[in-house]
């Protein structure tokens, strides 16, 4: 096992031990495997930089490379696509930890020798790994290292490669989108944004809504902008309405315009609200039921629903079909222990809170929380239904979600 | 009969009716955004910082420049406008081109040596600082008659606990408001009636002394003006603010009105004690001296506003350089880090900020201690340690890789260097006449 630390400055020898050159980095292509293989070596010769390929090595230890052949190849060295530097792209860089869940900064970075082939195994983290660094060999301790097993490193934050190398999608994705989020924020923003680029358009949608909005609308208004309205199709209505409001104008019409025609109009209609308002925080997703079907019928009625609303604790029951006039709202424990040949009205409970479009956002959520709600219905003067404010946004107005404590707000 | 899915979805379709206009909605909503809105979003960094400036060390090394000096050191700050506004916007650029803290880069454009040498000189420039903060504790508590022995392991003790309980930000703005007291230094100013011909003079009129003790009011008043910390601070703050390259020319603003707002304030500072102190050929050598220069405004209670200011300005940033010290250290590293870690998840973390708390409480309450003296001291230090955050800082804001086209130019650079080349020569004078003091 070597240490990359260890191998860089080493001399590099011909075949008759003789010193052509100097290790300056190590070069290793970073593909679907795990432990990513070693393809060749940075050497520097009178202050210039060649290339020396993996197949012209025969030894490669602590003490340094050995060729095998006497022919030198003074090419120099141009990066090639796919390629990443170890010494320049991963020591002392941050890179995710997948198995830790954490932003972890890389002081070493381990190869071992398989099958006739030098394999990354590993990111050493350790202070260990630090003190191999800094102090004389003869002052190296023996402690134990923490090392980071390469196949659990999800995104590698260097300015070098491109991000499809950097990141894998499926690793990020075995995390849950608020901690990619968390992750991502502890990043420079070009790095938050490569991670969140780099997920499907479902898991981006999810990791955005759980970041902070102004965060959000520098991400998607830096994306390219079809896939930036993509991943507006997959969040909430409410959310991406929200993002859509931070944008620049023109920016916010030609995304809104590139989505497709129903999310599209979802979002529209929740845009003309002012963000601190019933209006801006409801979503417009939600199922209504008309007051003279029987709870079988409307339970059959959820059960073939092509996609289900995520709020559905509550069904708004209205007045008949296609109107929107709300009657009362029956909680879905209610509807699956009930009788099934009762009708939803008489089920019904008549008596509700209910929110108007204009209303400030923190009556709205401090209403929620005083009747311990999941969702609060929003009514305009006719009382037809408009949409919902669901807890969760509830609980963001009452505790702001702090993400950014990574430093402190230095003086005020 | 419509599937329930589509009702849900027809909500939506309704609602965009009878709104009648759909999406041209947008322009409207998004177009009233005030524009004073988005500059009051960024502005702040440079200010804050450039403000921070003038804590404890800085109004003892500035009146004792005043009351040692009379008008004869003004001249200085108006190179020192110049560098510190540099130096300043250098950093604000690599946080605003890079998204990423000083120190972060430091690590990875440096190396491990590099950085551990960065941060020790930054470790010791900011214990220094947190040691003259204890100070300014005390000294602003003894003019109330409150012993120090008594006054500094209090604060220490509050301040430990409110930052590790993460309520320190609440009572950071009555410390900020408190030390907004010093403004009163620019009214104190007016109604000494200084001779204006004099300081305008002053100004133009290069004054300089070989000797040692001029050298280190010297180096004490570039030390605490061009702090180190404030380099990681102003970058690190303009980080989070999300401040980007597109909107980094408000940014360029915030740093320059800041710079030249804080050396104003400098300015009267020095003009009020000159006017006061040192015509009556008084030195500042305790807290009661430098109070006196607010007499003219205040009268008897010079005193009382002067301890109110020293107190609020000594206790935020008490609280605030050990913390961000811990940070600096702690990202260079990758150490863990948050104050709502334990002391078994982030030990380095919570041992930088509890040992630099406890280093200058104790100091501060060292007997037979100088409480003006030490200040005074702890600025040189600083000022001795700057040329080293300089230089890095100049090498990665050169760094076209780093920085693509935002890198410095010419004329940038050419100031840039002389005031680091500046600064170590003094650095290295002030060095030497305190181990020779003979050959002074």
């Amino acid at each position: 096992m070597l240490y990359l630390s260890q191998v860089l400055g080493r001399p590099i020898l011909d075949l008759d031990g003789e010193r052509v050159a100097t290790l300056r980095d190590v070069i290793v292509r970073l593909g679907e495997e795990d432990h990513p293989p070693v393809a060749g070596f940075v050497a520097r010769y009178r202050r210039r930089d060649f290339f020396m390929p993996r197949w012209r090595i025969s030894q490669f230890a602590e003490h340094g490379v050995r060729l095998n052949s006497d022919v030198l190849d003074l090419r120099p060295f141009m990066r090639r696509d796919g390629e990443v530097l170890l010494a320049r792209d991963v020591l002392d860089k941050q890179l995710i930890d997948v198995d830790g869940k954490r932003v972890v900064r890389v002081n070493d970075v381990q190869i071992i020798e398989a099958a006739n082939d030098w394999r990354v195994t590993g990111a050493d983290v350790s202070l260990t790994g630090l003190w191999r660094r800094l102090a004389p060999a003869f002052m190296r301790s023996g402690r134990p290292v923490e090392v980071i097993d390469w196949a659990d490193v999800g995104y590698l934050a260097t300015d070098a490669a491109t991000v499809q190398l950097k990141s894998s999608r499926g690793k990020l994705a075995r995390l849950h989108p608020v901690e990619i989020a968390r992750l991502a924020e502890a990043f420079s923003y070009q790095h938050g944004a490569e991670i969140v680029e780099s997920l499907d358009d479902e898991t981006a949608a999810e990791t955005l809504e759980e970041m902070a909005s102004e965060r959000q609308a520098q991400i998607l208004g830096d994306m390219d902008e079809e896939r930036a309205a993509d991943i507006l199709e997959h969040m909430s209505p409410d959310e991406a309405a929200d993002v859509l409001g931070d944008l620049p104008e023109d920016k916010a019409e030609d995304l809104l315009n590139l989505m497709e025609d129903e999310e599209q109009s979802e979002v529209a209609e929740l845009l003309p609200y002012e963000d601190d308002t019933a209006g801006g925080l409801m979503t417009t997703e939600f199922v209504t039921l008309p007051r003279d079907l029987t709870v079988g019928a409307a339970l059959a009625r959820l059960r073939e629903m092509a996609e289900t609303p995520n709020m559905i604790y509550y069904l708004y029951v209205v007045e008949e079909e296609a109107s929107w006039k709300l009657a009362g709202v029956i909680a879905l424990r209610n509807l699956i222990l009930g009788d099934p040949s009762m009708s939803l009205e008489q089920m019904m409970r008549t008596e509700i809170q209910v929110a108007h479009p204009d209303d400030e956002a923190a009556e709205v959520a401090q209403k929620i929380s005083e009747y311990n709600l999941l969702a609060l219905p929003v009514v305009d003067e006719s009382g037809d239904i408009l949409g919902i404010v669901t807890v969760d946004d509830a609980i963001e107005i009452l505790l702001p979600k702090d993400w950014r404590q990574r430093l402190p707000r230095l003086l005020g | 009969m419509s599937e329930p899915r589509s009702e849900v979805r027809n909500v939506g379709r309704r609602i965009l009716r009878r709104s009648a206009q759909g999406v041209s909605t947008v322009r409207r909503t998004v177009a009233r955004r005030p524009r004073l809105l988005t500059y009051l979003a960024i502005i702040g960094p440079g200010v804050i910082t450039a403000a921070a400036g003038n804590d404890a060390g800085g109004i003892a090394t500035y009146a004792s420049v005043g009351a040692d000096y009379g008008y004869r050191l003004i001249w200085l700050l108006v190179p020192l406008t110049i560098s510190l506004g540099i130096v300043q916007e250098m950093c604000a650029r690599m946080g605003a081109v890079t998204g990423k803290g000083l120190s972060d880069l430091i690590r990875e454009k440096f190396g491990v040596r590099w950085t551990a040498f960065v941060m020790l000189a930054l470790l010791i420039a900011n214990g220094g600082v947190t040691v003259s903060e204890f100070v300014g504790i005390a000294a602003a508590l003894e003019l109330l008659h409150v012993a120090r022995y008594v006054s500094v392991p209090v604060a220490a003790a509050a301040i430990w606990w409110l930052v590790v309980k993460g309520t320190y930000q609440r009572v950071e703005r009555v410390f900020l408001a408190m030390s907004l007291v010093f403004l009163a230094y620019v009214v104190s100013a007016f109604l000494a009636h200084p001779p204006w011909a004099t300081v305008a003079v002053e100004a133009v009129h290069p004054h300089f002394e070989f000797t040692s003790g001029f050298l280190f009011t010297f180096v004490a008043v570039i030390g605490t003006t061009i702090s180190p910390y404030m380099q990681v601070f102003i970058q690190s703050s303009v980080v989070e603010k999300g401040v980007r390259v597109e909107n980094y020319r408000l940014t360029k603003i915030d740093v320059w009105v800041g710079t030249v707002l804080a050396i104003a304030i400098v300015l009267f500072i020095i003009i009020s004690t000159a006017a006061t102190l040192n015509l009556h050929g008084q030195h500042v050598d305790s807290a009661a001296e430098a109070a006196s220069a607010l007499r003219p405004l205040a009268g008897p209670y010079a005193e009382i506003l002067f301890s109110i200011g020293l107190f609020g300005a000594s206790m935020l940033a008490a609280g605030v350089l050990p913390l961000a010290t811990a940070y600096s250290i702690s990202e260079a590293f990758g150490f863990e880090k948050g104050v709502s870690s334990s002391f078994r998840e982030a030990p380095i973390f919570l041992g930088v900020f509890t040992f630099l708390v406890v280093l200058g409480a104790t100091v501060a309450m060292m007997p037979g201690l100088s409480l003006i003296r030490v200040l005074i001291v702890t600025q040189v230090i600083n000022g001795i340690l700057l040329p080293v955050i300089l230089v890095a800082v100049l090498k990665l804001v050169n760094n076209r890789e780093l920085m693509g086209t935002h890198v410095n130019g010419p004329v940038y650079n050419i100031a840039a260097w002389l005031t680091t080349i500046a600064v170590s020569v003094l650095s290295l004078l002030v060095v030497f006449s305190t181990l020779f003091p003979m050959a002074f």
